[in-house]
């Protein structure tokens, strides 16, 4: 098998505040391999932006990384000094991230923000970089992109932004991308087209990515793999189909019956009591045992691994370590 | 006050129009006329007592001016509301018409800006019932504010603390139990779920319908989440640009949406059920709504197009507002 593209082991973040060290994130891995598009998914504060802000060196202080690796291509990142992680930046990860407005300098013409990005990170000269610029926007689709090039953000409605946005992520070609949230300040139609971009852009270029959601209708559409996160942990990973259809852990279960279809008419949505612990308060053992409803003896003191339950799928869960409720 | 339907809520004809002029001087140095954004452009609908009647769209269409102009937050420019026989907006209905708003309230999107912060909780649940005078009673307040704070799930002693100390989910409870507290029956519910994260948002809609089949309420739902508005409408109605162009039993317009809009919505929405699902995105996005397309609004981005609809508005006939599924 191939180098993964981006291999996360035992990833851990900490916020030291005056009131403790709080952990973000708490032993998560995963790998993603060219050309695949990993969904993460998940509640607020399930760790899901953190978990992308970690992976470049985005994580300010208070916050660092207590542990853990992440390698880009089997090399380590994590250890980077600041320089070297600037230059990883755009060059080799890219960001697209949720609300396209902040995202752009609403001062410069879109024309000067790709240029400078890429010339940043090529040689290209200035009008190599403008054919470049402008192919990048033919690519995601922005019409008579020749004439756009030169307006300003303001000038661009939401979804032509974010496809600026996404041009902007592209500039340097990179491996490895990281969406956090790309289509939610988005309307339905326009998220499709998004989504549509995204995909083939995937596809063409064999980059891998990393699609962070609360929308499970964009990761089952969108994505290859899901994991689903919960309070800085991943409680299950495994192929988009497998973990929607028949999910293992008994969270991912509460989350897929708590989303309304369009397909199925369902008379109650499934509940899932009590809310996310804060971070000060994660409770021993399996973070998620007090409102789990399958909870036993075990589920309070120890906490469970990534057990494989399927076909590359595998859920955090004793009630599929084999040795029962005992 | 006689009416011949059975409806609840009657609305005809409903138009707003925003002044989006630039300022006097410029106008008249640049010599521009006004200008104005037909925010709502002559939407009619009805609901039943104890229905569902949901309105969706993308942002622009319209959906929540009009939910504002139905409870009144908003006048309107033209056309009527008529809640269970009394005219909200016409004049001589007044003394009628303050009875009437006791008996509608409204559920915000935001529950972080609906509550005052400065407020504890059991005030501002008791603020309907002060307001409009139910109870005069300190004690009996007390009493009403805890079993309403039960009644949406939370504990009677909740009342003592400030918003700040729930979560999106619990505040939208206490905006709930606010809506109950004036005996509310009719609920306007503007985006109630689209704050919140999928599980809370399933303990809300589960909330509120267990609240509708109690009470009997009513409920005017408005939300761009398809999947939401299936859960919840018994009737649905679709806007694009300020106009209704569908309307539909819920059932109907999943099983058979019609109006070429609904159907590219549909399509649009990514669900659960569809991985892998091949598709044909929609071209466009909203056209701006200060300067809309001519005769039928939607028809730049509509397969379907023909010349009558870029030259003549399409009617609402029979559940849809189209020339391609009405062809005469």
């Amino acid at each position: 098998m191939s180098v993964p593209v981006l291999s996360v082991r035992d990833l851990q973040v900490e916020f030291v505040t005056r009131r403790g060290t709080l952990r973000a994130l708490d032993g998560v891995s995963f790998d993603i391999a060219k050309g695949e598009i990993l969904g993460v998914v998940g509640e607020s504060g399930a760790g899901k932006s953190v978990t992308g802000s970690a992976l470049i060196g985005l994580i300010d202080p208070p916050g660092r990384i207590a542990g853990g690796e992440v390698l880009l291509h089997g090399e380590r990142i994590d250890n980077l000094d600041a320089e070297s992680l600037r230059r990883l930046r755009g060059k080799k990860i890219g960001m697209i991230f949720q609300d396209p407005l902040t995202s752009l300098n609403p001062l410069y013409r879109v024309s000067e923000q790709l240029i400078q990005t890429i010339r940043t990170h090529t040689t290209l000269s200035e009008r190599a970089a403008r054919e470049r610029a402008i192919g990048l926007l033919n690519e995601v689709g922005i019409p008579a992109a020749e004439r756009r090039i030169d307006s300003y953000p303001h000038e661009f409605s939401g979804g032509m932004r974010q496809r600026v946005v996404i041009a902007l992520a592209l500039c340097a070609e990179p491996d490895f991308v990281i969406a956090d949230e790309p289509t939610t300040a988005l309307d339905v139609s326009v998220q499709a087209q998004i989504i549509a971009l995204l995909k083939r852009l995937c596809a063409e270029r064999g980059m891998a990515a990393m699609l962070v959601t609360h929308d499970m209708g964009v990761i089952a559409e969108t994505a290859d793999r899901v994991g689903v996160m919960y309070a800085g942990r991943v409680v299950e990973i495994g192929p988009v189909g497998d973990v929607i259809k028949e999910p293992k852990h008994p969270y991912a279960k509460g989350l897929m019956g708590a989303i309304p279809s369009l397909e199925a008419e369902i008379d109650r949505l499934t509940q899932i009591p009590g809310s996310m612990p804060r971070l000060s308060a994660i409770p021993a053992g399996c973070a998620f045992n007090p409102r789990c409803v399958d909870v036993f003896d075990r589920c309070r003191s120890e906490r469970p691994g990534l057990i494989g339950v399927g076909d590359n799928h595998k859920a955090a869960c004793h009630l599929h370590d084999g040795k029962g409720r005992a | 006050m006689a009416r011949k339907s059975t409806a609840f809520t009657e609305i005809t004809d409903l138009r707003r129009l925003f002044d989006v002029s630039k300022p006097f001087l410029n106008r008249v140095i640049e010599r521009q006329p006004k200008q104005f954004l037909k925010a709502v452009d002559g939407v009619s609908f009805d609901i039943k007592k104890g229905e569902t009647f949901a309105l969706v769209g993308e942002s622009g269409s319209g959906k929540s001016t009009v939910a504002r102009m139905v409870v009144g937050l908003l006048p309107v420019t033209s056309g009527e509301v008529v809640i269970d026989g009394i005219s909200m907006t016409k004049v001589a209905d007044h003394a009628q018409r303050q009875k009437m708003r006791r008996r509608m309230q409204m559920i915000f999107q935001d529950p972080y800006a609906s509550l005052n912060p400065r407020w504890r909780v059991s005030r501002i649940i008791a603020e309907p019932i002060r307001a409009f005078g139910l109870m005069t009673d300190n004690a009996a307040i007390e009493a009403r504010v805890g079993e309403l704070l039960g009644l949406v799930g939370l504990h009677p002693a909740d009342g003592v603390k400030f918003p700040h100390e729930f979560s999106g989910g619990q505040r939208q409870r206490i905006a709930i139990a606010r809506t109950l507290a004036a005996n509310a029956e009719f609920i306007v519910c503007d985006e109630p779920t689209s704050a919140l994260d999928v599980s809370v948002q399933a303990q809300i809609l589960n909330l509120m319908r267990d609240l509708q089949k109690e009470f009997g309420l009513t409920y005017l739902f408005i939300s761009h989440n398809l999947a939401v508005v299936r859960h919840m409408a018994t009737r649905i109605g679709v806007m694009y640009l300020g106009r209704l162009v569908e309307i539909a039993d819920s059932k109907t317009l999943f099983s058979n949406p019609r109006h070429p809009y609904t159907r590219m919505l549909l399509d649009a929405v990514p669900d659960i059920g569809m991985t892998g699902r091949q598709r044909t995105p929609v071209a466009g996005e909203i056209p701006n709504p200060i300067n809309p397309p001519s005769g039928c609004t939607f028809h730049p981005r509509c397969p379907l197009a023909t010349a009558r609809c870029k030259a003549e508005a399409p009617k609402m006939i029979d559940g849809v507002a189209c020339h391609a599924v009405n062809p005469n």
